[in-house]
């Protein structure tokens, strides 16, 4: 492995690459990069591709189920109207909320950064370009399929925040929750892998010298944003694994007569539920200390502290669920403490609303279409952020929670906050996609139809609230103050459709996909998205001095076209991309990244089959499309982790650096980790619920009858799981040394070690056999830690056999060593979580003295 | 202090306060809209500043400075003030001031309100649905759950909102302060018809109060004429009684509403529709249709002399 | 060289992480001590749940102010060759140990403020 290379070795102020660069260099990078053609184009995986679908089908959505609004606000513009029944009005608003939050805002964000985050950082691509390719298809497939349940009447219809006991089985016998359960699960998947990909591309994928100082506020709050993703997400999965178990299986976490209780799935939703806002609001946030200084034309006042606010944010917005929960009736003390948190989160949204102002103070601003939306987005976010501190205050929530004043105030916040960001962010880049800007014109009508609309709409909302009208509700009595305002906001919303109508008309006359030939930099726009690109993305890879580097530096774009800085063509003759240290923006080594294929692509229509397939009950189809979506997975990996396939590089300035590494620099290690904060959240919650259900049943742990395993069960587990990881470690050792040497033990230990922890993990659920998950609440727990243990123990055991099955191909030594990293990293992780839940199910009754 | 939303009245409205809790979140809600408003005018005008102001006289605004002012420092004094003020409004709503409190139980159904008054000092049990009676001036403890799915138990005038729970019992602390008809309304999603589950709240003079308890604690009315008699008959023939209890009579259903009292109430089908003849009888006929998926079937067999009979002895519970 | 960076890291972080610890040790105390019934426990006069959160409070303050006051400390030693990331990291542990001791502080507010337990 070489030396990173030294301090000198790399200057900003000289390009390093002479001129001119030789001719075959420029054309091995573009034939590595050219995208499918024909019907194969599906299975192009590069981020201008997928990010611009991605970025359509979440506009589509929201189009969608904007339309969904349009209907409600029909219903609701006069009082007893019948235009729509209950039967339809309560899927509309379940689904309008569902769309909205799971289809439009999320991906939307998601989809937004898959295409700009590699142009800001001048990366080639996104470090995992086929994860996110199947991240989008799993969701284009999912969430289309999901939509039309609207049409078969089965939509679900409890509120997008599911709320058992109305959405068990005994209240919801019908199919309509489980779509949500199924649908919407699968769908937040996606949005992991989504998140995982911008972590590893924020940390990993840069230009050269891009420290951490010097990281675009976008890329900051992309970052923030997926660790809130990771961190937040594993919650309603959980949640949601918990709920259709208890559906299908008649598990009771949530019955209250077996012991559950409908207040733990309130904690799971809500603790992905509010920080689900700010996780759509920070990637807007960056969106618009991005578009800021380009209108102002002066760099960003305040850099420093925006950064502290977005990290303020992504950790003080997990102290807020409760927020949702101030009427559920819990102690005082508690609620005060989420009031505290709440107010505390105003801090950061203040700091970034300042700057943006001290920015346009200090520059000149031309009040372009994005300018407008921008300055809509303050005004709009300002009041949203306003009531948002109002209602952190406990006992006016109790008047203000659940009814129109929370529709007001939420639609001020995401609209506010989200939408008018969004479509600055449509204007602002356009140009980066298309061959022409859209239209100055139509766009001050765009957003004068949007402003006026979404005030004159949700304005009047606040009073309706106070004025006791309840939200959720499919018709309303007259006489009681709300006929008049409900009028005024069926005439807002209807603007706001008009202004999105105009805009789509603008997008479909003037947005013509381009690359090379792009509209360019028409803002004087100071940030590398703006650099000339193609499908390999910049030609050279600049190394940036400054956060305004083509301002700072006006020769550069020339100098990157020309291929004057790093990495002007491909080395290894494919698809790369340069990873750089995660602090200090140094090249560490060349990564060789996947081009097109059908693997992820088949791989997400079958998942989604999979899934939709089991919603509807279809269990042999749907195990089919498993096992296929499961193939197409190991057939994707397969052709993952390349090895060293040609001698170090230089990339120009005589820096070699290595075309594969191992270890901690490797980006799939990084992946690996992330991977394994989500496992951890997950069972953490998993173990969160246990000790929940065991505090709303004293003397009930286990019940009356019940009896703890012996003793000597959880020794047993515990020792085969130990086991299991030394046999890995062991087997790591085995593993090393630069002669890509392939011992047979290592194979051997490895086929010793899956059967241990598959024995474990046996052994363990035949322990409790005479316990019933279906009678109380005790064993719908126990057994929920040890199913999520043996899909854990299934796993690393396949992982195993994966191993072993690429140390018999010959590919894998000591030095092409990726994938055993990561099945060590993984087994490890999983004989913790072992350990961990021994610990809980067998210890924990045991402290408590109920055995 | 809350001139400004005077015209807000309502019998369903918070900013019309009836009750203690009521009123003291009203004090709270005209802080935050007074205090709100002016931060919100104020962060407008320095934008409009901002970008319109000469270069020269708004440069001073900039700068970090401005940041560390206006985003750091303002929010962290003005919250600094607030947050005290709103933890000290938590401290006092929904809190007890001591004495001897009216209990009232109520558990939430899909779509109505059981409604139970407990014993006390001279005064016996009795069972009511979908309408409260309270004394101003006493302060009252409501104990709620649920009997199914979540509902949430508002009535603007009095109180914030407060979930009825499966499982769970909270409790409701507050003092009705002004005499009046009111109305509530569930505030959590509760499915199907969520939308028409309301309920009627009369804050009355304690003697009022202490009369109508003493009428509520007694049987139904006896039927007076043939008429009458014919409805109770239809009334018992039809298996009215599986569901609702009339006291007094074999009538003892507990699935439903109790009507021992039931023309007493101001309005039917859980703060529907005015309680007369006419709306009881086509309710009876109809329900399903009037209130898709409740749990009572309509009764359109019934001839329309009978459906006066029966509604005319359910009007005659007084 | 890796591991100095995780340490920087950490430490710019480590206000909130101190705000985190805080919170989740205040509320999962408050719950579980109310929800059984064991709040009725006093000491020296003072009941069980008010210490558990001032003292928390406490801890998390002491912890946050020391680091702020090392980072001040770093800042003032800074050269000129200091390289910018560095730099960077400093001036962020500042600012988030400073916000996060206001946080910190209105944490504990409501366990003064607000009676346990009702």
């Amino acid at each position: 492995m070489n030396a990173p290379p030294s301090r000198d070795a790399f200057r900003a102020d000289v390009p390093p690459n002479p001129l001119p660069r030789p001719p075959e260099e420029f054309e091995i990078l573009k034939k590595a990069w050219e995208p499918p053609k024909g019907l194969a184009f599906v299975t192009a995986v590069n981020n201008t591709y997928v990010g611009l679908w991605y970025i359509g089908t979440a506009l589509l959505f929201f189009v969608l189920a904007g339309v969904l609004a349009l209907i409600m606000r029909t219903q609701l513009a006069l009082p007893e109207s019948e235009i729509v029944g209950h039967d339809l009005y309560n899927q509309l608003f379940t689904m309008h909320g569902t769309v909205m939050m799971f289809l439009f805002a999320v991906p939307a964000v998601e989809a937004a950064s898959v295409y700009l985050l590699p142009n800001m950082q001048a990366a080639r691509d996104l470090p995992f370009p086929r994860l996110s390719a199947y991240a989008f298809w799993a969701y284009f497939i999912g969430g289309l399929v999901f939509f039309t349940t609207i049409f078969w009447g089965v939509a679900p219809n409890q509120g997008w925040y599911m709320y058992p006991p109305l959405t068990s089985y005994q209240y919801s016998p019908e199919d309509n929750a489980d779509w949500w359960l199924l649908g919407i699960g699968f769908i937040e998947i996606s949005a992991i892998a989504g998140a995982i990909e911008i972590i590893v591309g924020v940390m990993k994928t840069r230009a050269v010298g891009m420290s951490l100082d010097r990281l675009p506020v976008y890329s900051w709050a992309m970052l923030v944003f997926a660790v809130m993703i990771v961190v937040g997400f594993p919650a309603i999965i959980l949640g949601t694994v918990l709920l259709e178990l208890e559906r299908a299986f008649h598990w009771p976490f949530f019955i209250a007569e077996k012991g559950g209780d409908p207040v733990l799935w309130q904690h799971l939703f809500w603790f992905f539920g509010h920080p689900e806002v700010y996780i759509i609001f920070l990637p807007a946030t960056g969106m618009v200390s991005m578009i800021v200084p380009t209108i102002a034309q002066t760099p960003l006042v305040g850099y420093r502290l925006i950064v502290l606010a977005l990290i303020a944010t992504g950790f003080l917005s997990f102290g807020l669920w409760v927020h949702h929960m101030y009427s559920t009736g819990l102690p005082k003390m508690s609620l005060g403490f989420f009031s505290a948190a709440s107010t505390a989160v105003a801090v950061p949204s203040g700091i970034q609303v300042f700057a943006w102002i001290a920015t346009i103070a200090a520059g000149r601003v031309k009040l372009t279409t994005p300018a407008l939306f921008v300055i809509g987005f303050l005004f709009i976010f300002t009041l949203g952020g306003l009531t948002g501190v109002m209602v952190a205050m406990v006992p006016f929530d109790w008047q203000a929670h659940d009814s129109y004043f929370i529709v007001a105030h939420l639609h001020y916040v995401l609209i506010g906050g989200m939408v008018f960001p969004l479509f600055a962010a449509f204007y602002y880049w356009t140009p980066v996609a298309s061959k022409n800007p859209l239209s100055e014109r139509l766009g001050r009508w765009v957003f004068a139809l949007m402003f006026g609309g979404v005030n004159l709409a949700f304005f009047p909302m606040h009073l309706t609230g106070l004025l006791g009208m309840p939200r959720r509700v499919y018709t309303y009595p007259p006489g009681l103050g709300w006929d008049g305002l409900n009028m005024l906001s069926t005439i807002g919303a209807f603007t706001i459709a008009a202004g999105i109508a105009l805009f789509l008309f603008d997008l479909a006359r003037n947005f013509r996909l381009a690359s090379e030939d792009n509209a360019g930099n028409v803002w004087n726009a100071g940030t590398l998205e703006w650099l000339p690109n193609g499908n390999y993305a910049t030609r050279s890879i600049p190394h940036v001095a400054s956060r305004d580097p083509l301002w700072d530096r006006p020769d550069l774009p020339r100098e990157v076209e020309n291929g004057q800085w790093y990495l002007p063509g491909a080395p290894t003759g494919r698809r790369e991309a340069l990873v750089t240290s995660p602090i200090d923006g140094r090249p560490q080594y060349i990564l060789q990244i996947p081009g097109p294929g059908w693997q992820h692509f088949l791989a997400a229509v079958f998942t989604a089959a999979f899934f939709l397939l089991l919603t509807v009950k279809w269990v042999i189809l749907a195990t089919i499309c498993g096992v296929a979506a499961f193939a197409s997975v190991i057939w994707w990996l397969w052709e993952t982790d390349p090895g060293p396939t040609r001698p170090p590089a230089d990339i120009g300035g005589g820096i070699v650096v290595p075309v594969y590494v191992t270890g901690p620099t490797n980006h799939s290690w990084w992946a690996m980790i992330v991977l394994m904060v989500v496992s951890g959240m997950i069972y953490g919650c998993m173990i969160f619920s246990y000790l929940f259900l065991w505090l709303v049943n004293p003397d009930q742990w286990p019940p009356p009858g019940t009896d703890v395993p012996s003793g000597i069960y959880p020794l047993a587990v515990a020792a085969l799981y130990l086991a299991g990881s030394a046999l890995i470690a062991w087997a790591s050792r085995l593993l090393r040394g630069e002669d890509r040497r392939k011992p047979r033990t290592v194979a051997i230990l490895l086929a010793l070690a899956a059967p241990s922890v598959l024995l474990a993990v046996g052994i363990d659920i035949w322990s409790q056999w005479g316990l019933s998950p279906e009678a109380h609440a005790y064993g719908a727990a126990v057994y929920g830690l040890l199913s999520l243990q043996a899909l854990f123990a299934g796993t690393v055991a396949i992982m195993a056999l994966y191993t072993i099955a690429r140390w018999w191909a010959d590919k894998l030594d000591s030095v092409r060593r990726s994938t055993f990293d990561n099945t060590m990293l993984f087994w490890h992780y999983t004989t913790a979580q072992g350990l961990a839940g021994i610990l809980v199910v067998h210890g924990f009754p045991r402290l408590i003295g109920g055995a | 202090m809350l001139l400004p939303l005077a015209g807000c009245t309502g019998v369903q409205s918070a900013l019309d306060p009836a009750g203690d809790d009521a009123r003291h979140i009203g004090v709270l809600t005209a802080v935050l809209f007074i205090g709100g408003g002016a931060i919100f005018f104020g962060v407008t005008a320095l934008l409009l500043y901002a970008l319109f102001r000469a270069p020269e006289r708004r440069a001073w605004l900039g700068t970090r400075r401005t940041v560390i002012l206006g985003g750091l420092a303002f929010p962290i004094v003005t919250l600094t003030a607030l947050l005290p003020y709103g933890l000290y409004a938590l401290r006092v709503t929904d809190a007890s001031e001591g004495g001897e409190p009216l209990l009232v139980e109520v558990v939430g159904e899909q779509f109505w309100w059981r409604v139970h008054y407990p014993a006390e000092a001279g005064a016996p049990a009795f069972d009511t649905a979908n309408e409260i009676r309270l004394p101003v001036g006493r302060e009252v403890r409501v104990a709620m759950t649920a009997a199914d799915v979540i509902h949430s138990f508002w009535m603007p005038n009095f109180a914030g909102k407060l979930d009825m729970i499966p499982g769970r019992v909270n409790e409701l602390v507050f003092t009705p302060e002004k005499v009046g008809a009111y109305r509530g309304q569930c505030g959590e999603f509760c499915g199907d018809q969520h939308a028409r589950m309301a309920f009627d709240v009369f804050a009355l003079p304690p003697e009022d109060f202490a009369a109508w308890r003493e009428r509520q604690a007694q049987s139904g009315a006896a039927p007076a004429d043939p008429f009458l008699q014919r409805g109770k008959l239809l009334f018992i023939r039809n298996g009215c009684g599986n569901c609702h209890a009339v006291r007094g009579t074999e009538a003892v259903g507990r699935l439903g509403p109790d009507l021992t009292h039931v023309g007493s109430r101001a309005t039917i089908g859980a703060g529907q529709f005015p309680n007369n003849v006419g709306t009881l009888a086509g309710w009876i006929a109809d329900v399903q249709h009037l209130k898709t998926g409740a749990r009572m079937p309509s009764y359109s067999s019934l001839s329309g002399e009978e459906l006066r009979a029966l509604a005319a002895y359910l009007e005659n519970l007084k | 060289m890796a591991s100095r960076r995780l340490t920087q890291l950490f430490l710019a972080l480590s206000g909130m992480i101190a705000w985190a610890v805080q919170f989740t040790v205040i509320y999962g105390a408050t719950s579980t001590l109310c929800e059984r019934g064991w709040a009725d426990f006093a000491l020296v006069g003072i009941n069980i749940v008010p210490l558990v959160v001032v003292g928390a409070t406490a801890v998390a303050l002491a912890a946050t102010a020391y680091v702020l006051w090392q980072a001040l400390g770093w800042r003032k030693a800074m050269q000129e060759g200091t390289p910018p990331a560095d730099r960077f990291l400093v001036d962020t542990t500042v600012v988030v140990s400073g916000l996060s001791l206001v946080s910190i502080l209105w944490q504990g507010l409501p366990g003064v403020l607000v009676p346990p337990c009702y």
